[in-house]
């Protein structure tokens, strides 16, 4: 009855030897690699400055704008969100999505009583 | 000032971790999960090289992507809903009628 | 009168449509269409003869392009033009009246026969009319071998035009085998024509003969001769274009075809296979002189090939029973008289004698197809005898027919072949092939004699050997209005050239070289004479009026040697088959020297296995390549696709697998590991 996750150990696992190289090769070519100094910020607030560049205002900080995209990402937004619901709304609900019997599937999986495991 | 570099192992690690996630798990909400850590570990280089050059583009960014993300997480939620209608189940390996 | 030449294009297509009107109305229309190709060829025939005047006023060719296939001139361009000159000219007025008269005869032929099938009778007609003329006035070598292919499905339509019986079809098939056999040398003459070139012009500054003169001169660089001599590859050229001609002029060895297709109605085989159709070869080569002039080797070929077709078809003939027959071989062999003229250099002699013997023999025809009416269609010359006073009128066009084909002074046949006989000795004189080659026609000159008035005897002379001899059936005006106008013209047609009349006298009446003297730039006798000159060492041989007249008198002597002959062993009233006296001679001739036999064999023991053998070449190696090939890739496939398992983490392992490869590739090559 405990709820406490265990470690699994098996041949699952061994895909997971693909993510390990894959740090393996980027942690060799990280490590290595020389940067110039780090310029950083020298004065002001960097929350404030995001904000200012946010709406296309000039903050203590110098950067280019983002309003344009700032909206598109609302937009972007509200469509995923809109999206999200239709594809959670149940089916046999209403007939105002168009489809017309909760038979109908997407992707043509098991049919009622059909065991695919 | 800690090198550029710590940042981009830290990032790869983390991205690393979500690829490993992905790569062994069979449940689609943690394969969600996995996702978001390796979209914040895009963040991250994000904001390293923000530093690294003194420009703000970079941290704007991040916030752009952990919208994108949201949006992400809202569409994946919805198709894991639709995953589990059809299959009664969220085990990703069982939803394998796409194939040849 | 550039007014005339508008009207060119109507030469061809009236005949077109009346085509079109047989072909979909025919059967609504009181004479099956008759009428309709009647009225087409009739305008056809006023046209052609306004063209001739036009041309006769004027002296300059007439030269239009109509339609342009491919406009680009590199690396050549396609197009449909009209020439018209002296010899197009000529010509047409030639088809056009055959064609006109033969319409006319078709309606007691056909017609009052109550044959079935008109409106495709007389479709065909038309739309063979129409080929030829179209062929006749083309510009350009690819036009012409259009029309030229156009005017051999139409043979093929009409030989088989009684398709229900055995022998048509099989006639039909054979004359179209034959003809598209010469015709596949034609075409890749004609692509090398132009590939070579760059046009297939006949006429004008760019015409292929200019160009291949200028090449030769050394004036034009850039010909691509396909690393040939350039002599020798325009010969291999001529002889390609030669094969062609070979086939549709019936000239040895491809003449099998024309006995075969005397199994098509009687004015199918004055028309097409007497006067015009076959006249095409002879034609072509005459259109193109310019180009063969430059080649000795190919003159030398046509010339002997045109002697010895003259002496062999005339042997074959003697030994004939039919009637059509008989003037089937007499076709081929009249027309190897043409093409030892051509060889020779004797153009005027050449065209001369094709105007003449399209003239006599389209009148033999029509007055054998006469003869075979009034006999009930049995054509077997055993069975007829004593129809001159039966058949008056039909007796004495056939016979000035007759005297024309035997070449029987004054007829219009032995102006033409005492001249063609003239040129081969002028030009045997001083080099042997041509000489035996003049040999060859001198001797087919006796046969010819032969044949012909054993024809004539066995036909109408002589006492009736059958009952239906002894009353024939009776035929209306509109058969002999043709023998009559025909008959006429084969008698005075010759006096168009006499030649050796004007040797003897100096009068100037050899309108025939007057008429070819004049023309378009390079397509003057002129011009071809002095080509011939430089090109083929056909020097100017300068003859004395004593050999013009002797040269005339030995080809009459023969002539009539061979008339008498045909006089002592036929004219008499109940003549024995003198022929079998001959015995296995008679044999080989009546089987035509098992031409047919060997060309069968040709076909069926050699072609055929080659053929076999190539398939299975075929089948077996190039496809088994291909689908072995195709077979590899359908495994492969099939295996391949099995990746595709359809889960997702699948996917993502290959994914990052392949990453982290590129990556280490990359990264090695770029140094990032340092």
């Amino acid at each position: 009855m405990t709820t406490r996750p265990r470690l699994q150990l098996g041949r699952h696992l061994l895909s997971g030897l693909a993510a390990v190289a894959l740090f393996a090769v980027m942690a060799a070519a990280f490590l290595p690699a020389q940067f110039p100094p780090v310029r950083g910020f020298e004065s002001g607030s960097i929350t404030a400055s995001i904000g200012y560049a946010l709406f296309d205002l000039s903050g203590p900080i110098a950067s280019e704008y983002f309003l344009v995209a700032f909206e598109i990402t609302g937009v972007l937004l509200v469509a995923a969100l809109t999206g999200a619901v239709m594809l959670a709304r149940r089916e046999n609900d209403s007939n105002a999505t168009g489809v017309a019997s909760r038979d109908v599937r997407t992707d043509g999986g098991p049919q009622p009583g059909e065991d695919r495991r | 000032m800690i090198p550029s570099q710590y940042y981009l192992v830290l990032s790869a690690a983390v991205f690393c971790i979500g690829l490993f996630g992905i790569l062994t798990r069979r449940n689609a909400l943690i394969f969600l999960m996995s996702v978001e850590l390796m979209l914040n570990a895009a963040n991250i280089n994000f904001v390293a090289f923000s530093i690294q050059n003194g420009n703000l583009t970079g941290q704007v960014f991040s916030l752009f992507t952990i919208a994108l993300a949201a949006a992400e997480v809202a569409v994946g939620i919805g198709i894991i809903l639709v995953l589990y209608r059809n299959f009664n189940d969220v085990d990703v390996t069982t939803a394998t009628t796409m194939r040849w | 009168m550039a007014g005339a030449f508008q009207f060119a294009p109507a030469i061809a297509a009236l005949p077109f449509v009346s085509f079109l009107i047989a072909l979909f109305g025919g059967r609504f229309m009181p004479k099956r269409g008759a009428f309709a190709g009647i009225t087409a060829t009739g305008g056809s025939l006023l046209l052609s003869a306004w063209m001739y005047f036009a041309v006769l006023s004027s002296g300059e060719p007439h030269l239009e392009i109509v339609h342009t296939f491919i406009a680009v001139t590199d690396p050549f361009t396609l197009e449909l033009g009209i020439l018209i000159d002296q010899l197009s000219a000529l010509m047409l007025l030639i088809v056009s009246l055959i064609s006109f008269l033969v319409f006319v005869f078709s309606l007691g032929y056909m017609n009052d026969e109550g044959e079935t099938g008109l409106p495709r009778y007389y479709a065909g007609l038309s739309l063979f009319s129409f080929s030829m003329l179209a062929f006749v006035m083309a510009s350009n070598l690819f036009m012409a071998f259009m029309f030229f292919e156009l005017v051999g499905l139409c043979s093929y339509l009409l030989i088989g035009f009684w398709f229900r019986a055995d022998a048509p079809p099989s006639a039909a098939k054979k004359a179209f085998l034959v003809t598209r056999f010469g015709d596949y040398f034609f075409l890749v003459g004609v692509v090398g024509v132009l590939g070579t070139f760059g046009t297939s012009a006949f006429a004008g500054d760019g015409s292929f003969p200019v160009l291949a003169e200028q090449v030769l001169a050394g004036e034009t660089v850039g010909i691509n001769t396909f690393g040939f001599d350039p002599q020798t590859w325009f010969t291999i050229l001529g002889l390609l274009v030669l094969g062609g001609v070979m086939g549709k002029s019936a000239q040895f060895p491809l003449h099998t075809w024309l006995p075969d297709a005397m199994e098509g109605p009687t004015p199918v085989s004055a028309l097409i296979h007497a006067a015009t159709m076959v006249a095409a070869g002879v034609y072509l080569v005459a259109r193109m002189y310019g180009f063969y002039a430059l080649s000795p080797t190919a003159l030398a070929i046509i010339a002997f090939v045109g002697g010895f077709t003259a002496l062999f078809a005339a042997t074959m003939g003697v030994v004939k029973r039919e009637i059509k027959q008989v003037l089937a071989y007499s076709t081929i062999s009249q027309y190897g008289y043409m093409m030892l003229a051509l060889g020779v250099g004797g153009y005027v002699a050449g065209v001369f004698h094709l105007t003449t013997h399209a003239v006599f023999k389209a009148l033999l025809f029509l007055g054998a197809g006469a003869v075979i009416v009034a006999m009930h269609h049995d054509e077997d010359m055993w069975k007829m005898g004593g129809l001159k006073d039966r058949l008056p009128v039909t007796y004495y066009t056939f016979l000035a027919g007759s005297l024309a084909l035997a070449g029987i002074i004054p007829f219009s046949g032995f102006w033409s072949k005492d001249e063609v006989l003239f040129e081969a000795l002028l030009r045997g004189m001083d080099n042997p092939i041509f000489f035996a080659a003049y040999a060859m026609a001198l001797l087919g000159v006796f046969f010819t004699g032969f044949y012909t008035f054993r024809m004539v005897f066995l036909t109408f002379h002589g006492e009736p050997r059958t009952t239906v001899a002894e009353d024939p059936h009776q035929f209306g005006w509109n058969m002999k209005f043709p023998l009559v106008v025909l008959g006429v013209l084969a008698t005075v047609i010759g006096f168009i050239n006499m030649t050796p009349i004007a040797e003897l006298t100096g009068a100037h009446i050899e309108f025939l070289h007057v008429w070819f003297e004049h023309g378009g730039e390079a397509l003057t006798v002129e011009h071809y004479g002095a080509l011939l000159e430089q090109w083929a060492n056909y020097g100017e041989v300068h003859a004395g009026s004593a050999l013009v007249v002797a040269s005339g008198a030995v080809s009459l002597l023969f002539a009539l040697a061979g008339a008498g002959a045909a006089h002592v062993l036929y004219n008499v009233p109940n003549p024995d088959e003198h022929t079998d006296k001959l015995g296995s001679i008679k044999t080989v001739l009546f089987n035509n020297y098992y031409q047919d036999e060997y060309q069968v064999w040709l076909a069926e023991g050699l072609t055929a296995n080659v053929a076999r053998g190539a398939d299975t070449f075929d089948q077996g190696i190039i496809d088994g390549a291909v689908n072995s090939i195709s077979g590899v890739s359908l495994s492969l496939g099939d295996r391949t696709r099995r990746i595709q398992t359809g889960d997702v983490t699948n996917y993502a392992t290959l994914l990052t697998a392949g990453l982290v490869v590129l990556l280490v590739a990359v990264g090695v090559l770029g140094g990032w590991f340092v």
